[in-house]
């Protein structure tokens, strides 16, 4: 557990992840490895634990036990956290994007990505405000850098979001249920954004109830269901030979 | 003509002492409001609880009865204060206390998700609370403050109980002396005049706080 070899190509590994809420255990001895440049597409019913497990990969939750490294350096060694500036530096290696978008509404497009730049980092506006641009444009937003986030569409909103947590040049990005807030005819614009993140090899950890999306785009799949991992593979064979009756009865649901 | 003029002259010098004590009072109330409300949302239990008794202390009695007791009380354990020094201390524990259960409110209505977000962003807890959460509770908090600042106003003729010759208790004496009227209506006006004035500022606060929606 704790002597994994130093592999250059992972960029997280969660190993014997544990965790309860008061009694009730939500996740129970999670594995995972995700590789540079990879997606991987979380999948199971709701309460299984898939939020929890991509929270606390940055803190949002802390783990009971079990151990969380990325790209090589302990965030959470056996159950133990690091702190102060180490846990800080590696904090700062993922960005996250959240089902509730989470802008800041008192704040303009370009604001909401110019802040954490500039207050975190230190940057003066014009050093950040040319990436700033570059990445409104990448998100097709450009025109909207001086609106307010209530002025956007739910879809737009969460491309800003996006757009926010790439200014802080992350080398890894948590989503957690990215369209489910969205209006149907909304997260096509929105999945579209993340597979242009996707080929250009960023990695990703997904939480989706888009199986299009998750077959797709990713290069591996988990099915999570009541704080353990059922079954994983690559989407072609996870999803056109589901080995677990609960994976294949989920399945038929989903579609 | 004269004879108001006269008055009015006469009647400055209370006027002064009313505004002393409603400036002073909400300078001072304002930040430590803020500072009692982030207290009382400590997750230090003791911190939390002693700023939540205080507030109740505050808000649970009349400020008639905490400016006669800091004015009355506190020179018989030895603490002699100046006349102003009493009234503006009972004022401002007073005021601060009604802001800070404001900005708790404000503070409280902010979604976690702001703070989940400023965290993964890397900003520190003063960060946060400063360029994200403040911001966004000073838009909430402005028309409560704003009817606790119009309420301050009319609360500053209380120090008339303590001898102190604030606005109204200097009408009074020239009432007394006169038997005119006149300085009632002029007192009743100034009032009006920083109701006025303060109504007008807030609305201009609030649209420039509101240039969002949320
Ligand atoms: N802060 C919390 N306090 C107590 N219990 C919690 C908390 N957060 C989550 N839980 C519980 O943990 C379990 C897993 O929740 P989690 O949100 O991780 O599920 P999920 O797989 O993301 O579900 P969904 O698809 O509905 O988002 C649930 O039973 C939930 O009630
Ligand atoms: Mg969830």
């Amino acid at each position: 557990m704790g002597n994994t070899r130093p592999d250059s190509n992972v960029m997280l590994r969660m190993t014997d992840i544990r965790k309860s809420f008061s009694g009730n255990e939500v996740l129970k001895g999670i594995d995972i490895e995700v590789r540079k440049g990879e997606l991987l597409a979380i999948i199971g019913p709701s309460g299984s634990g898939k939020s929890t497990l991509l929270r606390c990969v940055n803190m949002l939750e802390t783990i009971d036990d079990g151990s969380i490294s990325i790209e090589g350096e302990f965030l959470a060694d056996k159950g133990v956290y690091a702190t102060g500036d180490k846990a800080r530096r590696i904090l700062g290696c993922t960005g996250m994007v959240f089902q509730q978008f989470n802008l800041f509404p008192h704040m303009t497009v370009m604001e909401n990505l110019l802040e954490a730049p500039m207050q975190v980092k230190g940057m003066k506006r014009k050093e950040i405000q040319p990436l700033a641009e570059e990445l409104l444009a990448k998100v097709g937003l450009s025109d909207r850098a001086d609106y307010y986030p209530s002025q956007l569409s739910g879809g737009q909103q969460q491309r800003v979001a996006i757009a926010r947590a790439l200014a802080m040049k992350p080398d890894i990005m948590l989503f957690d249920e990215p369209t489910s807030a969205l209006d149907p005819e909304l997260t096509g614009e929105v999945l579209k954004t993340m597979r242009e993140l996707a080929e250009e090899h960023m990695t990703m950890v997904v939480v989706t109830h888009e199986m299009a999306f998750a077959r797709e785009a990713a290069s591996k799949v988990i099915f999570m269901a009541d704080g353990n991992i059922v079954e994983q593979g690559k989407p072609e064979e996870f999803f056109e030979h589901p080995r677990e009756e609960r994976t294949k009865a989920f399945l038929r649901n989903m579609l | 003509m004269e004879n108001l003029l006269h008055t009015v002259v006469l009647m400055l010098e209370g006027t002064q002492v009313t505004l002393e004590i409603f400036f002073i009072t909400l300078l001072l109330a304002l930040p430590i409001g803020l500072l009692a409300s982030l207290a009382r949302l400590s997750r230090f239990r003791p911190l939390s609880l002693l700023m939540e008794f205080y507030i109740w202390l505050m808000r649970g009695t009349p400020l008639m009865l905490q400016l006669l007791f800091v004015y009355f009380a506190l020179p018989m354990i030895g603490v002699m204060l100046p006349d102003i020094a009493a009234a503006l201390l009972a004022f401002t524990l007073n005021y601060a206390a009604y802001f800070a259960e404001i900005f708790r409110a404000g503070i409280q209505s902010i979604p976690k998700g702001q703070y989940e977000a400023a965290k993964t962003l890397g900003m520190t807890y003063p960060t946060t609370m400063r360029r994200i959460i403040l911001p966004q509770v000073i838009r909430i908090v402005l028309p409560p403050v704003s009817n606790e600042t119009i309420n301050l106003v009319k609360d500053t003729s209380l120090i008339y109980i303590l001898a102190m010759n604030d606005l109204l208790r200097v009408a009074r004496t020239i009432v007394q002396r006169e038997f005119d009227m006149t300085p009632f209506v002029v007192a009743a006006v100034f009032y009006l005049a920083m109701t006025f004035i303060l109504t007008w500022l807030f609305k201009k606060l609030e649209a420039h706080y509101g240039k969002y929606e949320t």
